[in-house]
């Protein structure tokens, strides 16, 4: 069984470094305990901790509000990942067509929208647009640009995708007599697919992030949510804290989701 | 275009200015996530549990929250619990925790790579854990994040933008556009400007990093 390079670097230890490993274990443990309390204290001692606090968490509204804004979330990643696989595929054909009319303006759109900031294509749907006539709600100048933005790195992917699909596969199919759009959606896609589900499946962690961004927006979701929570109730770390652990969860369901699905398709 | 020259005698020392923050703001939280990174990734090595532990869940915590949120709370919340930090400082902290996460992830990743037997070559050899960590495996698993790295430092350049959502000292390339975008009808060609600088800082990173992994590929 091969080992791990910590296991070898530090494994096997002698009676006497088990000894101190221990000692340093427990040395470890109280200092980050020690570390906890004092973050305790500090809180408490900022008056986060006082009566208003938990009446404030016992509210059913706290909650309700704040899963409306998690649903709110939600629905723009959801929306925002199908923009981006829809998009980015359109990208790609752009991108590996073999007529330049087609293939530049895929190149520059990946380039452009891959090389600008998320926030910076949401003050344009926010405060460009309107500008020029086109007012959008406050759901599309969020999810709009975290999906164009996010279909330019799902073109890439799908590229790198495609492009590990072996050579002879594609002749096999053209020998067979299929129409070169037959064999990109029927015989390279398929496969391409299931190298990169896990980097797509990545990507939604990266979806669910630039929401964020809603507030930008005043759009319902979670951050805006906790936003309006603060201004109503004063109660800015505890309400921060729970919308910190919140995207962490999901993002870290996504990510070990992403994981497994990786691991399942080796 | 008539109107990007426009905009251009108007506002050209303010774009000026804010991309040299953009790149001052990248430069400066690359470096210091960079290093905070290794040291994480290092000290997940040591077989330390508790360390171990709270090591995984600071990379988690802070690969999995969205930045903004995070530098809003720093701005926003910790004043409360009586730790007031100025804006810049912020965003360099909200910056450098985020990167210093991924290059922890990445650069366990590239640990990974080093072969067990160099390391048992190491201990033959007589090296200490440290001295093979520092000699053998860190240089190795360096020259093996390269690639991720450089696109690690596109997206943190690209992460500056969120210095806008603070009253920050001097406007960052997002700030000013959106500034440009509330005071004239500019919007439109200030985007154009923006777009084009970030684009082209993105490709300067992107070629540089090309070179470099060039020269430090290993060859396996």
């Amino acid at each position: 069984m091969n080992r791990s390079l910590d296991n070898l670097l530090f494994g096997d230890p002698t009676p006497n470094a088990q000894a101190i490993t221990r000692a340093t274990n427990w040395a470890v443990a109280a200092l980050l305990l020690a570390l906890a309390i004092g973050i305790a204290f500090r809180f408490h001692a900022a008056g986060q901790f006082d009566a208003g606090l938990w009446e404030f968490f016992a509210w059913t509204t706290t909650w309700t509000f704040l899963a409306k804004g998690l649903l709110g979330t939600l629905a723009s990643a959801a929306m925002a990942a199908v923009i981006a696989l829809v998009f980015g595929l359109v990208l790609l054909v752009g991108r590996m067509s073999r007529l330049r009319l087609a293939r530049w303006p895929s190149v520059v759109a990946i380039e452009l929208l891959r090389g600008v900031p998320t926030l910076l294509l949401i003050y344009v749907c926010f405060l460009v647009l309107p500008s020029v006539g086109i007012k959008l709600s406050t759901y599309w100048m969020l999810t709009l640009p975290v999906g164009l933005s996010t279909a330019a790195m799902v073109a890439e992917v799908y590229r790198a995708g495609v492009l590990a699909v072996p050579r002879g596969q594609t002749a096999a199919a053209r020998s067979l007599g299929l129409t070169e759009a037959q064999v990109f959606f029927h015989v390279v896609f398929p496969q391409a697919l299931r190298y990169i589900v896990p980097a797509l499946v990545a990507q939604l962690v990266i979806v669910v992030k630039d929401t964020t961004f809603g507030y930008v927006v005043t759009y319902g979701e979670l951050m805006q949510n906790a936003k309006v929570l603060i201004a109503n109730y004063n109660a800015l770390v505890p309400v921060y804290l729970v919308v910190a652990v919140l995207y962490c969860l999901v993002n870290h369901a996504i990510s070990r989701a992403s994981q497994r699905l990786g691991r399942s398709m080796h | 275009m008539g109107s990007v020259f426009q905009l251009w005698a108007g506002y050209g020392s303010a774009f000026a200015q804010a991309l040299v923050l953009t790149w001052k703001l990248t430069a400066i939280s690359f470096a210091a996530g960079f290093s905070l990174g290794v040291v994480v990734a290092v000290a997940r090595l040591f077989p330390l549990r508790p360390l171990r532990f709270v090591l995984t869940a600071y990379v988690e915590i802070f690969r999995n929250i969205p930045s903004v949120a995070l530098l809003i709370f720093i701005v926003y919340a910790l004043p409360d619990l009586d730790a007031l930090i100025d804006y810049e400082p912020s965003v360099l902290l909200t910056l450098t925790l985020v990167c210093s996460a991924f290059t922890a992830d990445y650069l366990r990743a590239g640990i990974n790579t080093v072969d067990g037997g160099q390391v048992e070559a190491g201990l033959s050899l007589g090296m200490r854990p440290m001295a093979i960590i520092s000699v053998v495996v860190l240089p190795q698993a360096l020259r093996a994040v390269v690639q991720p790295m450089t696109s690690l430092l596109i997206a943190l350049m690209l992460s500056t933008s969120l210095a806008s959502q603070v009253p920050f000292p001097g406007r960052e390339l997002t700030a000013l556009v959106a500034k440009i975008a509330n005071d004239s009808a500019a919007g439109m060609s200030a985007f154009a400007v923006a777009a084009a600088m970030y684009v082209a800082s993105g490709l300067l990173i992107a070629w540089a990093g090309a070179t470099l992994e060039k020269k430090v590929r290993i060859l396996r």
